[in-house]
């Protein structure tokens, strides 16, 4: 054997390695499947003729109802402390208030609720890093993915996102989040403790679709960890889908004209 | 006889002249969201902002009254993805608008379709994903 065939046989294997180890892309514009709900919306925008049937409801989507129908057995089970927490705000809300609307206020939905994507989301994928942002409120995550751990520093200081920290288990990413905000919401307006972290794996269903399987666990607020699953499709250049617009929330504050 | 503007109505308050919003950009529990009125009248403003967009709409209430309606929408970029533009509403035109009223009883409430008078229909939301 040559030193060419070496060489290439080297090649062949080295290609084949990185082939097995690389992890999945997942940088993308998605959207959540089933955004709204029940409720697409109604026709496509440019049909004409008479409405058929009747219109959609504004906020099918709504996590953000007020609560007034109760909790169901799929929303986290909450102990005492945080089922009075959010009895409270239920009252709040079905008097119509939104002071405990964080994203009515402009304010970035936090982690784990910012992963619902209601608008939107766009992956951004190297080595190192994955980032992850919300067309809702311009919100923004990061992920790292090079073995660094939280700080000290950064336990003691909560953020809406928090401090995302990841790994590859084959073609799944494993992300674990700590050093949340405690006036954040799980989902809706699902309270939680400063205590709570958030585990997820994310890996492509198929191909490109995007599933989030996240545990949240709060020992002061949860009786028990609470799973949700989240599905986003990716958007194809051909649909014109795939570039998400700048929000801009603070732009409507104080203007009702 | 005058057909009414309002079509249907659950919820017109007496203070309907009288109540602003208090505030521009509204959390979904500020509407009876398991609620839809439909109102037609006349586009007085459209303001394509975020978070939320809005149309007023001169609506004649039946009983010789001209009420500006504040009609709360979805954000730009989700009503862009579902065929809506910056002047896909123009001042002067007259369109229907099915929405969840406001709890304050104001004269105002959350789109959840504005059809124009040719019957285009600009849903508030794109087609779903899958």
């Amino acid at each position: 054997m040559n030193v060419e065939k070496i060489i290439f046989s080297m090649l062949v294997g080295v290609v084949g390695l990185c082939a097995q180890t690389a992890p999945p892309d997942f940088s993308g514009v998605y959207y959540p499947l089933n955004p709204f709900g029940r409720f697409a919306g109604g026709p496509r925008a440019g049909a004409t003729g008479q409405p058929q049937g009747p219109p959609p409801r504004p906020t099918a989507s709504a996590p953000l109802s007020d609560g007034s129908r109760g909790r169901t057995p799929d929303e986290p089970s909450l102990t005492p402390e945080y089922m009075a927490k959010w009895q409270m705000i239920s009252k709040t809300r079905v008097a119509g208030s939104g002071e405990y609307d964080l994203t009515a206020k402009c304010l970035p939905p936090g982690m784990p609720a910012m992963m619902s994507m209601p608008y939107g989301m766009e992956v951004m994928q190297n080595k190192d890093k994955i980032t992850f942002f919300s067309e809702l409120n311009d919100a923004l995550r990061r992920v790292y993915l090079d073995a660094r751990k939280p700080s000290q520093k950064v336990l003691d200081d909560p953020t809406y996102a928090g401090y995302s920290t990841g790994h590859w288990d084959g073609d799944t990413l494993v992300v674990d989040t700590v050093a949340l905000r405690d006036n954040t919401f799980i989902e809706g307006f699902t309270p939680h403790s400063d205590a709570m972290t958030v585990h997820e794996r994310i890996r492509f269903q198929e191909p490109g679709l995007l599933e989030d399987t996240i545990t949240v666990t709060d020992p002061k607020a949860l009786t028990k960890p609470w799973e949700t699953v989240k599905t986003y499709r990716r958007a194809t250049r051909e649909k014109g889908t795939d570039e998400l617009r700048e929000f801009a929330c603070a732009e409507g504050l104080g203007d009702a004209k | 006889m005058k057909a009414p503007a309002i079509i249907s109505c659950a919820v017109i308050g007496t203070a309907l002249l009288l109540t602003p919003l208090a505030q521009a950009h509204h959390s979904n529990s500020a509407f009876y969201v398991t609620k839809v009125i439909t109102i037609k009248g006349v586009v007085k403003e459209f303001k394509w902002t975020n978070p939320h967009v809005w149309v007023i709409l001169t609506v004649d209430d039946g009983k010789g009254n001209k009420v500006d309606w504040k009609a709360e929408g979805r954000p730009p970029g989700i009503l862009a993805r579902a065929g809506w533009s910056p002047k896909i509403l123009q001042p002067g035109e007259t369109v229907t608008i099915d929405l969840s009223p406001a709890k304050d009883d104001s004269a105002s409430g959350l789109i959840a379709r504005v059809t124009k008078e040719d019957g285009t229909i600009l849903a508030n939301a794109p087609p779903p994903t899958e």
